[in-house]
């Protein structure tokens, strides 16, 4: 995977795309009501419609966003997971910056 | 022919969409944010536009990386709200305008733009949402026709904002080649500040968005020459969809008079901004 340019900054290239078609593709399918009804019924089986690795299965499953991103899911995909598990976007932008929710709304985002 | 009543500018953050849905927008936190909203949407209403070219990125609802085109044009006479994962939200379905569609695409490949025609899709908040915060929710129907301009800022390459600015000059001369009299507001949207992946998550940048929105008025060839690496640093890697700012602007006239600009930060993990501008000349 190229290097970020900008640090702690991923930028959506050919190479991080690439990287994460599938578990991008596996999200994408979230925007179905019956893909969404298969997961919550049976995650792990929806999750290997997709061809995924071990390595993907387990970011998902532990909803470790940070490795998911790692992994080349894009946060307008991996997002839809969310829908079915609920998470609030800065609970998972505070897991990617390794920070507390409150310390990340705080330093983050200025909130008091 | 057509014209160009105003140019529009609005963040489509989510949130924003989630807080009406709840019926959050009194409380505490978004009271700011949608009080500064008002004067925009009294202007829409003192200004009765007939059409809305919203000028938005698909966030990977309609569009998968399949197939990403880089500029989309809506041609289609009906866009439904899309399932974004919550299923779809409790709005009106938009009215669009083929016609104009279909013109626009004719005029932007004679000016050397060379877009996606679609004639199928469902929209995404990026687009429901500034119309929601222009028009409000209506309970049955829109009072424009919207025209859904697709840029794609998610998938490298992106377009240089550059690019972006000269979409809008060449937006501006397909509205005033439109037979009729039918009145146009062009809306950027997107933004401000924000980014959603990597360590680096939660960056906003008040400084430079508050900075920005000086300059779309004053200055755009200096927003206009600026990188998409510029973007990334200045705005988060989210935030560079600002650059759809960019074509709004680029259909304007040189000389415009801001009319409203609101912002307020942060609105979910971004800084939220609306703009209200007219051609100095009318």
């Amino acid at each position: 995977m190229s290097e970020d340019r900008i640090p702690d900054t991923p930028i959506f290239d050919r190479a991080r795309q690439q990287r994460g078609y599938r578990l991008n593709k596996m999200a994408m399918g979230l925007g179905k009501p019956e893909n969404r009804a298969a997961f919550k019924a049976d995650e792990r089986a929806y999750l290997d419609r997709f061809c995924l690795t071990e390595e993907e299965i387990g970011a998902v499953m532990r909803r470790d966003w940070r490795e998911m991103v790692r992994l080349g899911g894009n946060v307008f995909y991996i997002l839809k997971i969310s829908a079915i598990d609920p998470a609030r976007m800065t609970e998972i932008g505070a897991h990617q910056a390794g920070m507390d929710h409150e310390t990340f709304l705080r330093e983050r985002l200025g909130k008091v | 022919m057509a014209k160009l009543i105003g140019g529009l500018g609005s963040s489509h953050v989510p949130s924003i969409g989630a807080a009406l849905d709840k019926g959050l927008s009194q409380n505490a936190d978004w009271k700011p944010f949608f009080d500064g909203t008002v004067a925009g949407q009294d202007w829409v209403k003192a200004h009765k536009p007939d059409v809305a070219v919203v000028v938005f990125n698909d966030h990977g609802n309609a569009f998968f990386l399949d197939k990403v085109p880089t500029f989309a044009v809506g041609c289609a006479e009906r866009y439904e709200p899309i399932d974004e994962g919550w299923g779809p939200r409790a709005i009106p379905a938009f009215e669009g305008h083929a016609a104009f569609g279909w013109h626009l695409a004719d005029s932007l490949v004679e000016n050397r733009f060379d877009p996606m025609i679609v004639q199928e899709i469902e929209v995404d908040h990026g687009m429901q949402v500034p119309m929601e915060l222009f028009f409000g929710r209506p309970e049955t129907a829109w009072p424009v026709k919207v025209v859904p301009l697709f840029v794609n800022v998610i998938q490298y390459p992106i377009p240089l904002p550059a690019r972006c600015y000269e979409l809008g000059h060449a937006l501006r001369k397909a509205i005033e080649s439109f037979p009729g009299d039918e009145r146009f507001v062009v809306i950027g949207t997107g933004g401000l500040s924000h980014q959603l992946q990597g360590a680096r998550a939660g960056f906003i940048n008040p400084e430079a968005d508050r900075e920005f929105l000086v300059d779309i008025a004053a200055n755009p060839a200096k927003l206009a020459a600026l990188t998409r690496q510029d973007y990334v640093r200045l705005y988060g890697s989210e935030g560079a969809e600002m650059m759809m700012w960019l074509v709004m602007r680029g259909a304007m006239d040189e000389a415009v008079r801001v009319h409203h600009t609101h912002y307020h930060v942060p609105a979910s993990m971004t800084g939220a901004a609306m703009m209200v501008l007219e051609n100095v000349a009318g």
